[in-house]
């Protein structure tokens, strides 16, 4: 495999090229180099997050200079094994800032990418089902309405017309209401791991899989290198995208992080006809469900409540998630369930996110995404991107700085996050 | 599923029938403690991919908290004690030694 | 027709006193012996349970209630201990019949066919906080009021006809 190889632009032209010739002319989506002995950026972890960020730092700072790593394969960690929940109606001012940013930039991803990421708008509700909840999701309606985002309150008989397969009376929790986002919906996760690949690929970057990082190099509290399965590579600046493993990968640059690292799990179900095109969330009794395109009922719920590495889940979650679900969605009873998997998540305290300078010169982090990160990859990269090209956060990182642990400047989005998503 | 023994009643308890506490030997921070000091004691935590000294809470059973030593990693358990400590008894550092040879608990009750 | 796997009967006659303190001196002045770890025992109609390193459950017929809460609170005068009278906090099931420990078995993560007599088992049933032990030809549950009806619905549910854990 060549050191850096174009995949060719993919159009109907393209494909009607290719069946005149057996499919026989595509490249490789991207080249599998081996690392050089150094780089001016390591972006450490080649999931979204990892892959964004290296695709803006080259396509808004000319900064092509990298290497994206990788211990497993690309896309094989939280971002290959979510639910692909996307949505931008959060609470605080910064979240709604990042998480609509990302939301814009999803919507012409597959064009910025020329790849087809399966962006599917369909809409998304929260369901209220105490009165509890009906306050929260009116007052986030108003916040969002406030910055720009487009929300809105619906009744339980307009829910029951987007979700006719919904049982508002359940008799444990009835629906009241819902909070519903038109903008939200879901994307393919891999296809968005793959896409960035792709274009960083493109641009000259190399993407490295099968590289485990096991030590950070510094010298005078500056990064030189970082020790790899592939040996030692140098770089000016380092970028730690780890997700799950960020706590890891900081005690090799010789800091703690305010991360807790939790097993959380999915569930898909035997694919069935098209019975429900808006993906719906009920936080209180705490799942969520939303139909894939192959016709499964993609399924999540809550985290294992200790800190784990074990990428598995447990049963007695599935069957909580399950019970819940049934309750609201008595059809799905019927269902046989097909796979169950895990995913470590980085879990912070007010459950948002960290993008942030770190007490090593050159070293950043972006993590913190917990459950909730495949919405916000487009928008985290772009903002990641810019910290580690500026060495100073702009302003949609500004305020997700490990600063506002120690000043107690927190983001609380307990309440939107309130359902592992 | 996880099991673990109580060691305030004896009881083999499983996952459900308890409420993880986070990471043990914690040192509180006083009211003169720095800012640094106090994120350190509220958020920073070691969140080891291994061993891990954790809080545990009988939460359906006697009710009493006390402290496993777990490894994250392969869910094994070495062994539980009473949270009345402030590091870990020697038949636990000799039971997680036993399968972790390199393990130092010094690292472990220096959690700043 | 099949049977059902136990019966399932509400018990509403039952007095008890929570005791927290020292439980040598909480057995004394019971006037009882003191329970082992999660122990259970019954001195003609009263039981004395370990319910945790600090803390017991005198369990008694109802119309005794008033004038044991007395005794027992003028009995640990002048020690740090608690009496309080929990009787109306409680809603209590027993479960009898040959298959009383599959019912106890699918709602609680406990072996119930493997529980010996005279221990009392605290668990949870489905969601709710349950406690358990061996009686006659069965087992007694006891479990918040708050929570009753449900705790009713579940165990009746688990004891349907047909429904036994050993493979037909
Ligand atoms: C079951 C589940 C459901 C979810 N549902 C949703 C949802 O519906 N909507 C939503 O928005 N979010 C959801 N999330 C959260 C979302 O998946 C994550 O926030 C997001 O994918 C994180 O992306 P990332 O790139 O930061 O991390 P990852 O995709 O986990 O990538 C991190 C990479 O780092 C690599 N790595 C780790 N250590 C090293 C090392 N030492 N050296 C080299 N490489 C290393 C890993 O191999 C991995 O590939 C869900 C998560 C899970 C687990
Ligand atoms: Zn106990």
């Amino acid at each position: 495999m060549p050191d850096t190889a174009r995949s060719g632009r993919y159009s109907v032209f393209a494909i009607a090229r290719e069946a005149l010739r057996q499919h026989k002319g595509w490249n490789r989506a991207w080249a599998s180099p081996e690392p050089r002995d150094r780089y001016k950026v390591i972006v450490v972890g080649a999931g979204g997050h990892g892959l964004a960020t290296a695709y803006y730092l080259g396509k808004n700072f000319g900064i092509t200079d990298v290497a994206v790593l990788d211990k497993g394969w690309l896309g094989g960690g939280n971002t290959g094994r979510n639910t692909t929940i996307i949505r931008s109606n959060y609470l605080q001012d910064p979240s709604a800032a990042i998480y609509d940013k990302a939301l814009k930039l999803y919507e012409g991803l597959s064009q910025d990418l020329n790849y087809n990421v399966m962006f599917s708008p369909r809409g998304l509700i929260m369901l209220a089902q105490t009165e509890h909840e009906v306050r929260g999701y009116k007052r986030t309606v108003y916040a969002n309405n406030l910055q720009g985002v487009s929300t809105e309150w619906i009744d339980a008989q307009r829910l029951k017309e987007l979700v006719p397969i919904i049982n508002i009376d359940g008799p444990r929790y009835p629906v009241l209401g819902g909070l519903y986002q038109e903008r939200g919906g879901t994307a393919r996760h891999d296809a968005v791991a793959w896409g960035y690949a792709r274009a960083c690929s493109d641009m000259g970057m190399h993407i490295i899989q099968n590289c485990e990082v096991t030590g950070v190099e510094t010298e005078g509290g500056q990064v030189r290198a970082v020790n790899t399965s592939k040996g030692r590579i140098g770089c000016e600046k380092l970028a730690m995208v780890v997700a799950g493993h960020s706590s890891q990968l900081a005690e090799m640059a010789g800091f703690r992080l305010p991360i807790e690292s939790v097993a959380l799990q999915a569930l898909v179900s035997e694919p069935i006809k098209p019975c429900m095109d808006v993906v719906v969330m009920a936080n209180t009794v705490h799942g969520y469900l939303s139909q894939s395109d192959k016709g499964e009922m993609v399924i999540g719920g809550g985290t294992d409540h200790f800190n784990n590495f074990t990428q598995r889940g447990s049963w007695h979650h599935v069957e909580e998630t399950v019970r819940a679900l049934v309750e609201t969605f008595p059809m799905i009873g019927r269902l046989k369930m097909l796979r169950q998997w895990g995913g470590i998540v980085d879990m912070t305290g007010d459950r948002s996110p960290i993008l942030s300078t770190t007490p090593v010169g050159g070293v950043f982090v972006n993590c913190g995404w917990g459950t909730g990160g495949f919405k916000a990859i487009p928008g985290s990269g772009w903002a990641m991107a810019e910290l580690v090209a500026k060495g100073r956060p702009g302003p949609l990182a500004a305020d997700f700085g490990l600063d506002r642990f120690r000043e107690g400047r927190f983001i609380d989005e307990s309440v939107a996050a309130g359902v592992a998503h | 599923m996880l099991i673990l023994t109580c060691p305030h009643c004896g009881i083999q308890a499983e996952e459900t029938e308890l409420h993880n506490g986070g990471e043990a030997h914690l040192k509180r921070v006083g009211p003169d403690g720095s800012d640094e000091e106090f994120e350190g004691y509220m958020f920073a935590r070691r969140n080891p991919r291994g061993v891990h000294l954790e809080r545990w809470r009988h939460a359906y059973g006697c009710g009493k908290w006390f402290i496993a030593a777990r490894c994250t990693v392969t869910l094994q358990v070495f062994g539980t004690y009473a949270a009345q400590t402030t590091t870990p008894p020697d038949h636990i550092v000799q039971a997680v030694r036993a399968a972790r040879p390199d393990w130092n608990p010094t690292e472990e009750g220096a959690s700043e | 027709m099949a049977e059902h796997l136990a019966r399932i009967s509400p018990v509403t006659d039952l007095g008890m006193i929570a005791l927290r303190g020292d439980l040598a001196a909480i057995a004394d002045a019971a006037g009882m012996a003191a329970p082992d770890r999660t122990g259970i025992a019954t001195d003609g109609p009263r039981s004395l349970a370990w319910m945790s390193p600090d803390e017991a459950l005198l369990i008694l017929p109802a119309p005794q209630t008033p004038e044991a809460v007395e005794a027992l609170t003028l009995a640990l005068d002048g020690q740090h201990a608690l009496v309080a009278d929990v009787s109306d906090a409680r809603a209590v099931f027993d479960v009898i019949g040959p298959g009383a420990a599959d019912v106890i078995a699918k709602l609680a993560p406990v072996d119930a066919a493997a529980m010996p007599q005279g221990h009392l088992r605290r668990t949870r049933m489905a969601q709710v906080a349950t406690a358990i032990w061996r009686i006659e030809g069965g087992f007694r549950v006891i479990g918040f009021r708050s929570t009753g009806d449900y705790l009713g619905l579940i165990l009746r549910n688990a004891a349907i006809a047909g429904s036994g854990l050993a493979p037909r």
